[in-house]
């Protein structure tokens, strides 16, 4: 057996333990253990696909999407998880557009998880369209990215004890995989008022 | 008062069945279905539980979980359910996995679960996901009804609705007007429908749909190139791979059809339809090791499961006798009619048991196997089993019993040319040669004639003569639509001229559907109706 196979088979066992403890957390409302159960998980999600990558085998399997239903769906799943004010901005958001489901999941829940260990009261998480892309965003009201992170070059992002380099290196790869023609899709940073993380999707 | 106010969610009178291996999974997933309100839920702990609950009374919802132990995971249930009809199109049915990836791969969309739910999940986000694919259901619930009665046209007519609201719901009803184009044989229609798409957007599935479409067509050629790209492009799109073996098996190239297959086992190892798609191309290419080492797999995941096939043991028993080793080809064959009143009554099964007791030397056994065998209703036999139903008489001395089986296999499908050389070849390999030189010829010499014999006898103004000539030929061989549908018009006239007679009536629209069943585009069809249609103002008038 190869340890790629191995892995997944272990991870597959640990998402069933953690599948029973976030069971378990939600039915007595806890949220800390909620949310140390399903971050945990998230964790297993983001090393499978970086090895994926890593192995050129991270694909991406690009169908029709309704983006609003997927903010939706991670603002409630966030909203249990957190003390933090967490809404959805999704008045511009297209009622379609072309995407993986699963790898942009993946992503932007990283992000917010990244959000909510710098922001002061809220995470936003939008959807819209800009001049042909499908911008999906998570901003906080914490003290925003340090300068060596906006600073790099994509692809090389400094890795910290967090995870963070990790899940933005993963982003871009995953931006990467979602072209039309010419195309591709991009990872942008941004400090406005806190930390705002931009997965920019082409039409 | 708040109980009841509880209970108005789109979900709570719904019906879920929960199918988990392990126990622990079960009741978690059974708490937080419960804890949205839904009181009906159904567990079941492995597939012929399941099964057995789904016989028991319907269900709306079936949360499934991929991994269901002992070989079997839930895409092979859920391919087993579908090609059994066991559940509906309106049936949810959600696949719940740990990781998306690694087991999710691309097959027919027919076999595709309506979602896949990602542990660990909260029983909100559950609820969520709930909300939106059963409103999803509603919105496409005419249109998976016209789907289930197999009316195609229907169907695709009614995605023009949704298409031309153009809203969340246009993708799946363009891929779903798309394959039920395909499913009408409207090929023409369906390649503009899917170009049409693709020029939008380089969608996989629409590929793959143009693909069929083109094979439908009769452009086998273009269909490789298509699938060809698309591999190419979405390597984990496996139904692909299968098309282009089953292009590659039909042009004869089984060596092609195998590797390509092959490939796809490396994509998807655990697929049974894949494993018995390369058992049949090694078996027509003679490659009975390789038959062996498929359907050992099959048999050795499905042996003690409902998803066991009675075929596989059959097939593979064939290709014990094949490399010489009838006594484990016997020992398979009594194992496999042992499993029960199914599979004692399955022609194919007796067939190729007859002829591995004779290879072993068992001459009784085999003589009462025959006799099994030959106990089937003859017009239902599928073509492996009339095939191997007929070697097994040919070994048995009975030439007389061969022919009778191999002339109806032949006067059934008059056009089918592969057909026609496996049934030279079993002539010719058990000891007929003689025979094997004229009678697929012959046979379709006399069908032919028959048919123009009842054509003249109709133009003649003998319009009962004709439909009883049309009417025994198309009970004898209800896969000639030729002959079907020419019964249909000649008892239809028949009944035009000499007065309405029910039994006719019942007999010619009879013909008339499994004529549109089998070929919904059959030229004569249109005639057919036109002439339904004067039938019908005829006697309305004179009621």
């Amino acid at each position: 057996m190869e340890f790629v196979d191995l892995a997944a088979l272990t991870v597959h066992g640990v998402k069933n333990r953690l599948a029973i403890l976030a069971a378990r957390a939600e039915a007595r409302g806890d949220r800390e253990t909620l949310r140390d159960a399903l971050e945990a998980a998230a964790t297993l999600s983001r090393l499978l696909a970086c090895y994926k990558a890593e192995k050129g085998q991270l694909t991406a399997d690009i169908e029709a999407c309704t983006p609003a239903d997927l903010v939706a769906e991670l603002v409630a799943e966030v909203r249990q998880q957190t003390a933090l004010t967490i809404s959805a901005e999704l008045e511009s958001a297209p009622e379609l557009w072309f995407y993986d489901e699963h790898l942009i999941r993946m992503v932007i829940r990283d992000a917010i998880y990244n959000a909510l260990r710098y922001a002061r009261r809220e995470v936003i998480i939008a959807a819209r369209t800009r001049a042909g892309w499908l911008d999906l965003g998570v901003r906080d009201d914490g003290p925003g990215y340090p300068p060596q992170i906006l600073a790099r070059a994509a692809g090389s992002w400094p890795l910290s004890r967090e995870g963070t380099g990790l899940g933005l290196y993963l982003a871009d790869r995953v931006a990467a995989l979602h072209c039309n023609g010419e195309r591709h899709g991009r990872v942008e940073l941004a400090n406005s008022g806190g930390a705002a993380f931009h997965l920019l999707l082409p039409e | 008062m708040r109980a009841h106010m509880a209970q108005q969610t789109p979900y709570s009178d719904k019906r879920f069945l929960i199918l988990d291996d392990q126990a622990e999974m079960r009741s978690s997933l059974r708490s937080q279905v419960g804890s949205l309100g839904c009181e009906q839920v159904t567990t079941a702990a492995s597939v012929r539980d399941a099964l057995q609950k789904l016989s028991v009374g319907s269900v709306d919802v079936i949360l499934c979980d991929f991994y269901l132990g002992g070989g079997t995971d839930g895409q092979q249930f859920l391919e087993y359910l579908r090609t059994r009809r066991i559940i509906g199109r309106g049936v949810l049915f959600i696949m719940v996995t740990a990781e998306k990836g690694y087991e999710s791969v691309v097959t027919a969309a027919e076999c595709l679960p309506d979602d896949y739910l990602l542990k660990p999940f909260t029983a909100d986000a559950l609820r969520q996901r709930l909300e939106r694919l059963l409103e999803r259901k509603r919105r496409l619930a005419r249109i998976d009804q016209l789907q289930d009665a197999g009316n195609w046209i229907g169907a695709a007519s009614a995605c023009d609705e949704i298409i031309a609201a153009r809203d969340r719901y246009l993708v799946d009803a363009l891929r779903i007007k798309g394959n039920a184009l395909v499913q009408a044989r409207q090929a023409d229609n369906a390649i503009a429908f899917y170009r049409q798409v693709l020029s939008m957007r380089p969608l996989p599935w629409a590929k793959l749909g143009l693909a069929r479409a083109l094979q439908q067509q009769g452009s086998a050629e273009a269909a490789k190139q298509v699938l060809g790209e698309l591999i190419d492009a979405a390597p984990k799109l496996t139904a692909a791979y299968d098309l282009l073996g089953k292009l590659h098996q039909d042009s004869g190239n089984t060596d092609a059809a195998i590797e390509i297959l092959d490939k796809a086992c490396r994509v998807a190892p655990n697929s049974l339809a894949r494993q018995r798609s390369i058992a049949a191309v090694a078996e027509q290419k003679g490659d009975f090791a390789r038959v062996e080492q498929a359907l050992g797999q099959v048999i050795r995941k499905t042996r003690h499961s409902p998803l066991r096939e009675t075929a596989d043991f059959a097939r593979l028993g064939n290709a014990y006798c094949e490399m010489g080793e009838a006594g484990k080809a016997v020992d398979l064959l009594e194992e496999a009619r042992a499993t029960g009143k199914e599979a004692a009554a399955d022609p194919l099964l007796a067939a190729v048991e007859a002829i591995a007791q004779k290879k072993a030397g068992n001459a009784e056994k085999a003589a009462a196997a025959l006799e099994r065998a030959l106990q089937a209703d003859p017009a239902a036999l599928t073509d492996d089993a009339a095939l191997n139903l007929a070697r097994a008489c040919l070994l048995a001395g009975r030439q007389d019993s061969a022919q009778g089986i191999l002339r109806r296999l032949v006067q059934g499908n008059p056009e089918a040319k592969q057909l026609h050389e496996r049934i030279t070849a079993v002539l010719r390999d058990n000891g007929a040669p003689d025979l094997a030189e004229q009678l697929v010829a012959e046979s379709i010499r006399e069908i032919v004639q028959l048919n123009n014999e009842a054509v003249r006898r109709a133009k003649a103004g003998d319009v009962a003569a004709a439909g009883e000539m049309l009417c025994e030929a198309a009970h004898r061989l209800p896969t000639n639509l030729q002959i079907m549908a020419n019964a249909a018009l000649v008892v239809y006239l028949d009944i035009f001229r000499n007065g309405l007679d029910s039994e006719k009536l019942r007999s010619a629209q009879a013909f008339q559907q499994a004529v549109q069943a089998q070929q919904p585009n059959h030229p004569k069809l249109a005639e057919i109706a036109a002439l339904v249609e004067q039938v019908r103002s005829k006697y309305a008038r004179s009621d």
